[in-house]
């Protein structure tokens, strides 16, 4: 039902779209977890989004969660410094020391000056819209649900019958 | 000694203007896909819809600026001289940014329709156009790189395109042009008269998603991880080393 309401979610009995052929599904987290910014210790690379580099640094998303921070002066062997977790994370672009990332619906600017230790310095609420259909078109989806928290990320998955569409 | 040091230097110097027109002093930078970028002062970020400006002149304090509506699908955002490119399902809109809290719609490019990456230098912009991408009319039958003469803003127009098999992101360093083909591999280019590109060489098994190409070594995303190379030897790009993504 809560599909009906969102901006690009149509009943699955509406005219039968064409469609790539992929269907996706949201990925949730707890709505009490996103504002939590902070850096951890080095973490797996598994869902390797956008890239980003300034001075001697490589900074790699990890898809719907956060950044990871490498060490690059010496390309042949870069070396992991850090994980930002930032849910709900796909972009980020960096001036001077100061980190400018998404987290879900917020813009947020973090201190990065040690990667080990970085501090949010501001948070801009309600920069980006809840995320409530993948960026694809023309494809199927289980519609996002906002009772089952926010959404960070949209992976792709052999759905049986995903409702939505756009 | 001291000439070669000389050389060196300005090898280096000459290294560091090749993509100056895109990159702001104190930012890094991010491949052709990004939705972030910095532009002097300010941070463009782009949503579904719109285009946002932020105020940087202070980093640690940004402050919300202007939201210019764009047309639907808003997929890539590429800063170039005083202008954004802006790749979108409509077209590729080019915004001028002399004012940066105030960015004026002066060009509509229309063939390209969706999430095409656009990479910018000297008067020309690249495009890739491919097929089976979520986010296009599923009629478009062609994988292109597409050149587009940019000298004058108001009227981009196609110089000419070039067949590719599955282009995805792209970067640009003075006469040479990489493109991600996605799984099938790897370009790189000579973009030396944009009339006549011609393909250096061909990595079959470098899949790539994007591209930064930065100091002599280029960085590629594919689906296995990051490698870093060496193009310094551009008839032969040198794994420097990988970051593979785990199971």
């Amino acid at each position: 039902m809560g599909c009906l309401l969102l901006d690009g979610c149509r009943p699955y009995y509406a005219p039968k779209p064409t469609t790539t052929g992929d269907s996706y599904r949201p990925v949730y987290a707890a709505y009490s977890d996103i504002r939590t910014i902070q850096a951890l210790g080095p973490q797996p690379l598994k869902n390797a989004g956008k890239i980003y580099v300034k001075d001697n640094y490589l900074y790699i998303n990890e898809a719907g969660s956060g950044i990871h921070i490498y060490d690059n002066r010496n390309p042949e062997k870069p070396v992991q410094v850090s994980f930002i977790s930032i849910l709900g994370n796909q972009e980020l672009a960096i001036k001077d020391s100061i980190l400018y990332a998404d987290n879900v619906t917020d813009l947020v600017a973090l201190n990065i000056a040690n990667p080990l230790n970085v501090r949010l310095v501001k948070r801009i609420e309600n920069a980006f819209d809840y995320s409530a259909y993948p960026l694809a078109t023309n494809v199927r989806f289980e519609c996002a649900d906002p009772a089952k928290g926010v959404v960070i990320r949209w992976e792709k998955a052999d759905l049986e019958n995903p409702q939505c569409y756009r | 000694m001291k000439i070669s040091l000389l050389f060196l230097s300005l090898i280096g110097l000459l290294t560091a203007c090749a993509n100056s027109d895109s990159v702001s002093p104190g930012a890094g930078v991010g491949g052709s896909t990004a939705r972030f970028t910095i532009s002097g002062n300010t941070l463009y970020t782009v949503s579904n819809t719109a285009l946002q400006a932020y105020d940087i002149s202070e980093s640690g304090n940004p402050k919300k600026g202007t939201n210019t509506k764009l047309g639907f699908g808003v997929e890539t955002i590429f800063p170039y001289r005083n202008n954004l490119f802006i790749g979108t399902q409509t077209g590729m809109y080019i915004y001028d940014i002399t004012q940066s809290n105030a960015p004026k719609q002066v060009g509509l490019y229309t063939h390209i329709l969706s999430c095409d990456p656009v990479v910018a230098q000297g008067n020309y912009a690249y495009v890739t156009l491919r097929t089976g991408t979520n986010c296009r009319n599923q009629s478009i039958t062609a994988n292109t790189l597409d050149v587009i003469d940019i000298s004058t803003v108001s009227s981009p127009k196609l110089l000419k395109s070039y067949q590719m098999t599955n282009p995805r992101g792209l970067g640009a360093d003075s006469s040479l042009l990489f493109v991600g083909e996605g799984d099938y591999g790897l370009r790189v280019m000579d973009i030396s008269n944009p009339l006549d590109v011609k393909e250096l060489n061909y990595f079959a098994n470098t899949k790539t998603y994007d591209v930064i190409p930065t100091q002599k070594r280029l960085i590629v995303t594919g689906p296995t991880g990051i490698y870093q190379y060496s193009y310094a030897d551009f008839n032969q790009l040198k794994l420097l080393s990988q970051i593979p993504v785990q199971p």
